[in-house]
């Protein structure tokens, strides 16, 4: 099924009758996701483009079995809105939803962290299994089905690489934008995780961006578990230093790590290609595919 | 050193964060803020000599532009207020001093809590050496830092703070009034949607005593919706004008050196727009949109990023995901066309309501990359200015 969601995952849209709800509820169902449900407290009974709105999660769940939800809510209300969810049992939230204070999501991360939920984002673009379902705001003619895993730190680069892959021929399995807020729910290495296992996948790009440490995690994860193998890009080599988080931020950080240098070297020494430029993404993984096929 | 392009944190006057502190009762020395020469003397006077005089400015190195001076009488109060208020640092004028009561140091600590970003939590950070030299402390002997995560559900406990105490090497009759104001300092992080608390130096004075002479607290923009009660007005803390411009119209930007102008949909598709054109030529300007796209956005963008002077060409790399960019098109073309503006503008479009976009953008003169690819758009960019990508 790639990983994480397949044609059959049945869809909750939290946040539905907003605009982007709307919109992107439309846009969803052309691709081909199965949507059971929307959310929206207080404007249970509605219908959105053919979709039933209910009150809660709960009664979403026992009327249409409803098992992965999207988020299109606005920030204030999130916090509250994923307690619920995990609450009521959904194991996969995608949360697209940008500006989500920082301490909420530190919060609503401890409290998943109790539970099996896995929630990505936020500012997250969503997750697509090309060709069967996808959750979130990805534009599906930028994707073409094939046997790449993407992981991304970077919405829009995920779209711009995806649809490079695809005009050399190289189609993806799963894309997944993790978003690159200061503090996201799934990381890099989680992600890497999954499509080791999955047998719809050959190779793993990782697109990365300046700050935070996940790359460099991301490569302490490959040396030790990864035999598929992942090639990244990184933007931001041109980047000015930018917002320095004070004194502790640069000691949790460690010494020179979360600069763009730093993110190349990590991948470099355990044997990750890093493209100097997006499109250089597809050069690289022709190499590593082609090797694998001798 | 963190690189983060992304604007999301608010960096407050040293007077504002002493203001926060004292809301905990975490001890700070006598202070008072002052615009003028003869007001800081006034001020100095009922605190009483020696004071240090510190400019509100919220860049670092404000100790190496002579910006925190010491003064023993009230001339010298004078003379050195006003040398600080001519001052200008990392660009900033200084338009306002705190005059503080100034200790008798016996020892200098560090104490910061702030968002471990990878891990998902809050972390206390405490050495019991360092002071200014921090940074220098943590790279050459990283075992003298204590630092703990914490559980953002239950808190920082007192039992917390005196373990980082102990194994911080402190003595155990020190424990009580530090670890209790490590706690205050980790409630002053959390009641205020903190990203940064610190202090450093935390000084312990000649009569034993904890007090906060510095204090640094950086607040997430995201969060500002529930601090109404926090006295503070945002563009009063952002320094660049155009960057204050940004902030107001809801989009992150940052002003560099070049004049290769550019608007993307996303930071890492910003990013990699200037590191392609940072090839060969040089971009003037990060600007990420955000998922908000409209026709008014975007001609207020176009009106953000043409402002800087000696712009030579404007790149708009832009995907239809969230995002309108057939309504985004709209907005670009009709500043155009409003400005009379004749430097060559690029644009990519790709994604939902492509075709429409690109037949508004041609319609009006832009030039339409269809390729999928930002080093394409570039290339026929830098061939307009004849130039090579």
């Amino acid at each position: 099924m790639s990983i994480l969601i397949d044609k059959a995952t049945r869809v909750l849209v939290q946040g539905i009758t907003g605009r982007t709800g709307r919109t992107q509820t439309k846009w969803m169902l052309n691709y081909g996701t199965n949507i059971v449900a929307g959310v929206t407290p207080g404007k249970g009974g509605e219908v959105v483009e053919g979709i039933p709105v209910f009150n809660t999660v709960e009664e979403a769940i026992a009327k249409t079995g409803a098992e992965a939800s999207v988020f299109f809510i606005p920030p204030p209300a999130v916090k509250e809105a994923a307690i619920e969810t995990i609450d009521a049992g959904i194991k996969l939230i995608v949360v697209v939803t940008e500006h989500i204070p920082v301490h909420d999501v530190m919060e609503i991360r401890e409290y998943a962290g109790d539970s099996d939920a896995q929630i990505i984002g936020p500012t997250s673009p969503g997750v697509i299994t090309v060709g069967q379902t996808k959750m979130g705001i990805m534009p599906g003619n930028m994707f073409t089905p094939g046997r790449i895993g993407v992981i991304s730190r970077s919405g829009t680069l995920s779209y711009e690489i995806s649809i490079n892959l695809a005009m050399a021929r190289l189609g993806q399995s799963t894309v997944v934008g993790i978003g690159a807020d200061p503090v996201v729910f799934a990381s890099v290495p989680e992600l890497l995780r999954l499509f080791e296992k999955d047998k719809d996948t050959d190779l793993v790009v990782i697109i990365g961006e300046v700050g935070g440490i996940q790359e460099e995690k991301a490569a302490e994860f490959i040396d030790r578990w990864m035999t598929k193998p992942v090639v990244a890009y990184i933007a931001g080599l041109n980047a000015p230093e930018g917002k320095k988080m004070g004194h502790a931020g640069a000691i949790i950080q460690g010494d020179g790590r979360g600069t763009p240098q730093s993110k190349v070297a990590a991948f470099r020494e355990v044997g990750v290609d890093v493209a100097k430029y997006p499109t250089d993404v597809v050069t690289l993984a022709q190499k590593h595919l082609n090797l694998n096929n001798k | 050193m963190q690189y983060a392009i992304a604007i999301y944190v608010m960096k407050l006057y040293e007077f504002e964060a002493i203001e926060l502190f004292h809301a905990e009762d975490i001890p700070v020395p006598a202070y008072a803020l002052a615009s003028n020469p003869e007001e800081a003397m006034g001020k100095a006077v009922e605190i009483g000599m020696p004071v240090v005089i510190k400019a509100q400015v919220f860049t670092g190195g404000r100790y190496l532009a002579g910006g925190v001076r010491v003064a023993k009488s009230p001339d010298e109060v004078i003379s050195v207020t006003r040398q600080i208020l001519e001052l200008s640092i990392g660009g900033l004028p200084v338009d306002r001093v705190i005059i503080v009561r100034k200790v008798e140091v016996a020892q200098e600590y560090y104490l910061g809590i702030t968002v471990d970003g990878y891990y998902g939590a809050p972390v206390a950070i405490l050495s019991l050496e360092g002071g200014v030299s921090i940074n220098r402390i943590a790279q050459e002997r990283p075992e003298v830092l204590v630092s703990k995560r914490i559980s953002i559900s239950k808190g920082f406990t007192s039992s917390d703070a005196r373990r980082m105490c102990r194994e911080a090497g402190l003595r155990d009759k020190d424990f009580t009034e530090l670890s209790n104001l490590i706690c205050s300092l980790y409630n002053v992080f959390r009641k205020n949607d903190a990203l940064l608390a610190e202090i450093n130096p935390l000084v312990r004075t000649v009569d034993g005593n904890y007090m906060a002479v510095d204090a640094k607290v950086e607040i997430d923009d995201s969060s500002m919706y529930r601090h109404k009660d926090l006295d503070i007005n945002i563009q009063d803390h952002i320094s660049n004008s155009l960057e204050r411009k940004a902030r107001e119209i809801g989009v992150s930007y940052v002003e560099l050196d070049g004049d290769i102008a550019i608007i993307a949909s996303g930071a890492g598709l910003a990013m990699a727009s200037m590191d392609i054109i940072a090839r060969k030529m040089r971009p003037a300007n990060f600007l990420e949109t955000g998922g908000g796209i409209t026709a008014d956005l975007l001609y207020k963008v176009m009106d953000l990023v043409l402002q800087k002077s000696g712009i030579r060409a404007l790149f708009i790399n832009i995907y239809g995901g969230i995002n309108p960019i057939h309504e985004g098109a709209k907005g670009v073309v009709k500043y155009m066309q409003e400005h009379n503006i004749t430097i060559p503008v690029v644009a990519k479009a790709l994604g939902n309501h492509q075709e429409e976009t690109w037949e508004i953008f041609e319609q009006h003169g832009v030039h339409v990359v269809k390729e999928v690819s930002t080093e394409k758009g570039v290339e026929l960019l830098a061939h307009l200015l004849g130039e090579e990508a």
